[in-house]
């Protein structure tokens, strides 16, 4: 009985540290991720005020005096903890805008006018008034800006889906062919697919995107898909010959023995041992065609990628890195996603599979 | 004769086999990539009125940043690739332990790499300059004292040194958990049975580890390993970010330098084009190496 | 498991290619379409304003669609290259910045808009910048959303300005001395340059350099030695921000009072100055023996060749360029400066006004030039040449000296076409 307990004991307390070990880990990994999502919801006054506040305040609380050119509004400074003033006017309208815009606060021009009675009638020097944040006020102007955000959102995805499908039919295939066969002059091959790698990107993209644009695929989503499988390609057969070899060819054989043809020994043995290695694949695909630009705004017009309309609202987005932040974090949300779908396949809970 | 024939078709359909399941990658790129590539090949061989030269890579051996650049990335590969490497195998075999909450475990440690650009280009400038997220989280907790800052980009004097750990620092957080899922999903097919005899006859972790589960693991190694190698050599984007052009040069980032920077020079083709065919040597002898010396091509052969 | 896959997979192409096709008819049954490639107005407030108050008046009265794209200058160019070279013009209106402006009408990828231009009898271009938007006697770009360069500062470096200075007459010599109290004050730098190579510490010392005389880009001359004697004196001091290197613009540094003091460009400097007028003083930049030095920027309206709606282009453009409409959008996006003289009759005296009028002063009263990119290969290298005195002299406290300018001209010219 009391080894029983004992042992017990010696397991919850491994796996206690076991646990605190691994949030350690993921918190220490994560740390600069919050710090871009938490600067994603802060106003833009408090995203520049040094030192950052560590998490989006849910109000901001005013003061109302009167001032040289109307009234002095100031509002609570987390950081320096003291009121400090921002406006120092008689227009209500610019009050409005300014507390909207800077400071991300719910506020209209009735609410302003009736503090500014408060203040009038109380007969002190000043009053103190508080606010709630609308905590998706940059993620409301990013999608304000950003126009077409939806069908160009739909079109990556679909890019992306497109990209993912050439390279892991073409490449897969290869990659069986290499992992499978004995045959001449195939570490050359080998070495040469994954060539396409090798040769910087950025020195040809431009030419790519001319024989695609003579090829009547302007504009056209499936040219993305085209040029993004080139490198695509290179990955998924070294990925996928990788993982095949993994794969004991004496399971395919049993599975002929069996009565199977080759065809569907491979579709019943060794595709569903293989899916990890083709998710991984997959992934890197998705993430490299999602995030793309240089291609997608010169090979686009009427079409663009969600990639290029990020691109557009954010290329001056100096003095305004919480939108910014708001934008990388949508732009990263569906990425997110499908690394959440996937990475099931990419880790199989259920183990080695045996026939 | 009926029946030799036949068999001998077979055979020869067999010994095509390969080639035909390779053939469509081969047309693939003879189409869409092929062409360019020549086009660079021939621009770097010719001066701008189109004449046989080696002058271009006279120029680019030449280039004041041409050392400096070689110089830094291989710093930075030899660095970020073997702390990525033991990062992402770390991570891989930690998780393939299948603890509960595994998979949840492995999707967090997948977010870096699923982040754009423009998000950690944010993170990281938001975060390294000096009135940033880095130096107010250590003023919170009490590390830096009030008006004490960290110049973590360089202050005055610039530190090459410093801003290269950074790179590499930065660059390997976001780029394990890409090496992590290779290394993870070769990891799914080992089997088990050859583990646990390891442990049967006495081994511990280390040694099973080392005698076992790694060169089992070794095409799925080899692969992370390369490919890893390939873009590690090719690193720029997270350098301009932070740095602008110029400041700590790499190959790449000199290609694009003369591609975007300054594309209006009598030269800015020609050293693009040199660059590009000397960093594509560069990349391809590494690879090689590699490749022979971890035994890629002669394990093959046998197999 | 892998048929789950598989058809998810399906599913996913599927719908998407539906939803694709759906898009394509709405498409199709829209009005006309004129495409504006943009490399102005870029900050999000700003697109907003431009879409919402300038594009939709002429939307709705012309039953047409503006696609308003923000697209930087190197990429709009090699957009067009794609364009013109493989017969798919689909951009209708580009807007280059003056930098830039040559490689375009070399190209010969725009469209020759004199004629248009002597047509409009309600508006006269500003002369400063004719050297770029015209050649050989040819008008090509419409110039819209001029700059100079302001001074502004953050009013906690108001208590170290030296005695009797004037902010709205202080010479350079006064501004380094300001910057130097400023440094030995707080113990560490608060002037921000753009420390990057190829931003624009050319045009900051370009002013400075104009203000003693210099022409423009001048490393070497007379005047030019003054100016940077000027610079030398806050290196020397530590005035400049420690982060300077990594400063490509000075607007966020300003806003996160990493940098208290700069004399940059006087949009963003509007931009800055809105987000706490309290916190900020904005002054005309500082003055030389000659005057107000300033680099003056400019951006220009023009119309890609083969453009499918060029008469509708065309009267996109009137209606642009129209006086009121230049005032209307300067105002609304931070300061520019509508480089159309019957303009300023519709300026007001709000606080954007006054970020205009400064900068209307400077342009004015002030020693300005443009900048004469067409005249070099490649205007970023340009920049270059001054950014590496910058680094490898001024920020590191080491004396100026003659053969250091000599060897920065020598970089300079030979560049020169």
């Amino acid at each position: 009985m009391n080894r029983k307990v004992n042992k017990k004991i010696i397991k919850a307390a491994k796996d206690t540290v076991f646990y605190l070990f691994l949030t350690t880990l993921i918190a220490g990994m994560l740390l600069p991720v919050y710090f871009i999502v938490s600067l994603s919801f802060l106003s833009t006054r408090e995203a520049y005020r040094y030192p950052l506040p560590l998490v989006p305040a849910l109000k901001t609380d005013f003061e109302l005096t009167y001032g040289e050119n109307g009234y002095i509004l100031s509002v609570w400074d987390r950081t320096d903890k003291e009121y400090q003033t921002v406006l120092d006017t008689n227009e209500v309208e610019k009050m409005e805008v300014y507390i909207k815009a800077r400071l991300g606060t719910k506020i209209t021009q009735e609410e302003i006018r009736a503090e500014i009675a408060r203040l009038e009638n109380s007969g002190q020097e000043s009053i103190f008034f508080t606010k709630p944040r609308s905590l998706l006020y940059n993620y409301d102007t990013f999608f304000k800006v950003t126009r077409d955000a939806v069908p160009a959102l739909i079109r990556s995805i679909e890019i992306a889906a497109l990209t993912i499908l050439i390279s892991l039919s073409i490449g897969g295939l290869a990659g069986y062919a290499f992992a499978r066969y004995i045959f001449k002059g195939k570490d050359a091959l080998r070495f040469s697919v994954l060539f396409v790698r090798m040769f910087p990107g950025v020195a040809i993209a431009l030419p790519m995107v001319f024989i695609l644009a003579k090829a009547n695929l302007y504009d056209e989503p499936l040219g993305l898909s085209l040029i993004y499988s080139v490198g695509a390609i290179g990955l998924t057969i070294w990925i996928t010959a990788s993982i095949f070899m993994g794969i004991p060819k004496s399971l395919e054989e049993a599975a002929q023995v069996f009565g199977g043809s080759k065809l569907q020994a491979f579709m019943r043995v060794t595709l569903p041992l293989a899916l990890p290695g083709l998710a991984a694949s997959a992934m890197y695909t998705f993430l490299g065609a999602w995030n793309e630009t240089v291609a997608a705004i010169i090979l686009t017009q009427f079409k663009p990628t969600f990639s290029v309309v990020v691109y557009q609202t954010l290329l001056g987005a100096q003095g305004n890195v919480n939108l910014a932040a708001a934008g990388g974090i949508a732009m990263a949300l569906p990425a997110l996603i499908f690394t959440f779908f996937l990475r099931r396949y990419i880790n199989q809970m259920w183990g080695g599979v045996t026939v | 004769m009926v029946a030799t024939r036949s068999k001998s078709l077979r055979k020869m359909w067999g010994q095509a086999t390969p080639y035909l399941l390779i053939l469509p990658v081969v047309i693939y790129y003879a189409i869409f990539w092929v062409r360019p590539v020549i086009a660079v090949i021939i621009g770097s061989f010719t001066d701008a009125s189109g004449v046989f030269t080696l002058q271009n890579f006279v120029m680019v051996f030449s280039d004041e940043n041409f050392w400096p650049a070689l110089n830094n990335t291989a710093i930075i590969v030899l660095f970020s690739v073997t702390i990525e490497f033991i990062g992402a195998l770390f991570l891989a075999l930690l998780i393939n332990r299948k603890f509960f909450g595994s998979g949840i475990f492995l999707f967090l440690t997948l977010i870096p790499m699923a982040l754009p650009a423009v998000a950690t280009g944010a993170m990281w400038i938001t975060g390294l300059t000096a009135h940033g997220w880095i130096n107010s989280l250590l003023y919170y907790l009490g590390v830096l004292a009030e008006g004490e800052k960290i110049y973590w980009l360089g202050g005055i004097e610039p530190n090459p040194t410093k801003l290269l750990a950074l790179v590499i620092i930065i660059d390997a957080w976001q780029v394990i958990p890409s090496m992590m899922i290779i290394l993870l999903a070769g990891l799914q097919n080992l089997p088990k049975a050859a583990k646990e005899a390891g442990y049967v006859f006495g081994g511990n972790f280390m040694t099973v580890l080392r005698k076992i589960t790694m060169p089992m693991l070794r095409p799925t190694i080899q692969t992370a390993v390369i490919l890893r190698l390939i873009s590690a050599i090719q690193i720029w984007l997270i350098i301009v970010l932070l740095l602008g052009f110029g400041r700590i040069p790499v190959l790449v980032e000199r290609i694009v330098y003369y591609h975007e920077e300054v594309p209006g020079l009598n030269i800015s083709y020609q050293m693009a084009a040199g660059y590009t065919i000397v960093v594509s040597t560069i990349v391809s002898l590494t690879a090689l190496v590699y490749l022979r010396v971890s035994g890629a091509f002669k394990k093959e052969e046998t197999a | 498991m892998k048929k789950k896959f598989t058809v998810l997979f399906v599913v996913l192409v599927v719908a998407s290619m539906l939803l694709a096709a759906c898009q394509q008819e709405v498409v199709e049954e829209a009005p006309t379409t004129l495409v504006f490639s943009s490399r102005l107005f870029s900050p999000p407030a700003e697109q907003e304003f431009f879409i919402n108050e300038i594009a939709k008046p002429f939307e709705v009265e012309n039953n047409v669609v503006i696609n308003f794209q923000i697209i930087d200058d190197q990429t709009l160019l090699d957009r067009a290259d794609v364009q013109q070279n493989t017969d798919h013009v689909t951009t209708d209106i580009v807007v280059a910045h003056n930098s830039r402006m040559a490689e375009w009408i070399e190209n010969g990828w725009i469209e020759d808009l004199t004629d248009i231009v002597a047509g409009w009898k309600d508006r006269t271009f500003s002369e400063a910048f004719v050297e770029n938007t015209n050649k050989d006697g040819k008008q090509y770009f419409l110039p819209v959303g001029a700059d100079v360069y302001l001074l502004l500062a953050n009013n906690k470096a108001l208590p170290y300005l030296p005695d009797g200075v004037d902010l709205d007459t202080i010479t350079w010599e006064q501004y380094a001395a300001w910057a130097v109290a400023v440094a030995e004050g707080e113990g560490e730098g608060k002037v921000c340059i753009t420390g990057i190579p190829a931003k624009s510490w050319v045009y900051m010392f370009g002013g400075t350099a104009l203000s003693y005389g210099a022409g423009f880009p001048d490393a070497n001359s007379a005047g030019a030695l003054d100016a940077w004697r000027v610079w030398e004196s806050i290196g020397k001091a530590e005035g400049f921000v420690p982060t300077v290197l990594n400063i490509d613009s000075c607007v966020d540094p300003m806003m996160r009072e990493e940098s208290w003091l700069t004399v940059f460009h006087n949009a963003r400097a509007g931009q800055v100055y809105a987000s706490n007028e309290t916190q900020f003083t904005l002054a005309p930049a500082p003055t030389g023996p000659v005057g107000t030095g300033s680099i003056a920027g400019v951006s220009g309206y023009a119309i890609m060749k083969g453009s499918a709606n060029y008469d509708l282009a065309v009267k996109f453009l009137e209606y642009l360029t129209r006086p009121d409409i230049q005032v209307k959008l300067a105002k609304g996006t931070g300061g520019f400066i509508p480089p159309v003289k019957e303009a300023m009759d519709f300026l007001g005296d709000e606080a954007i006004d006054e970020v205009i009028n400064k900068a209307v002063l400077v342009l004015e009263n002030g020693v300005v030039s443009g900048v004469p990119a067409g005249n070099y290969q490649d205007w970023g290298a340009v920049k270059a040449c001054f950014d590496d005195v910058f680094a490898d002299t001024i920020l590191t406290g080491a004396d100026i000296t003659q053969a250091r300018l000599d060897e920065a001209q020598a970089c300079i010219d030979a560049l020169l076409k």
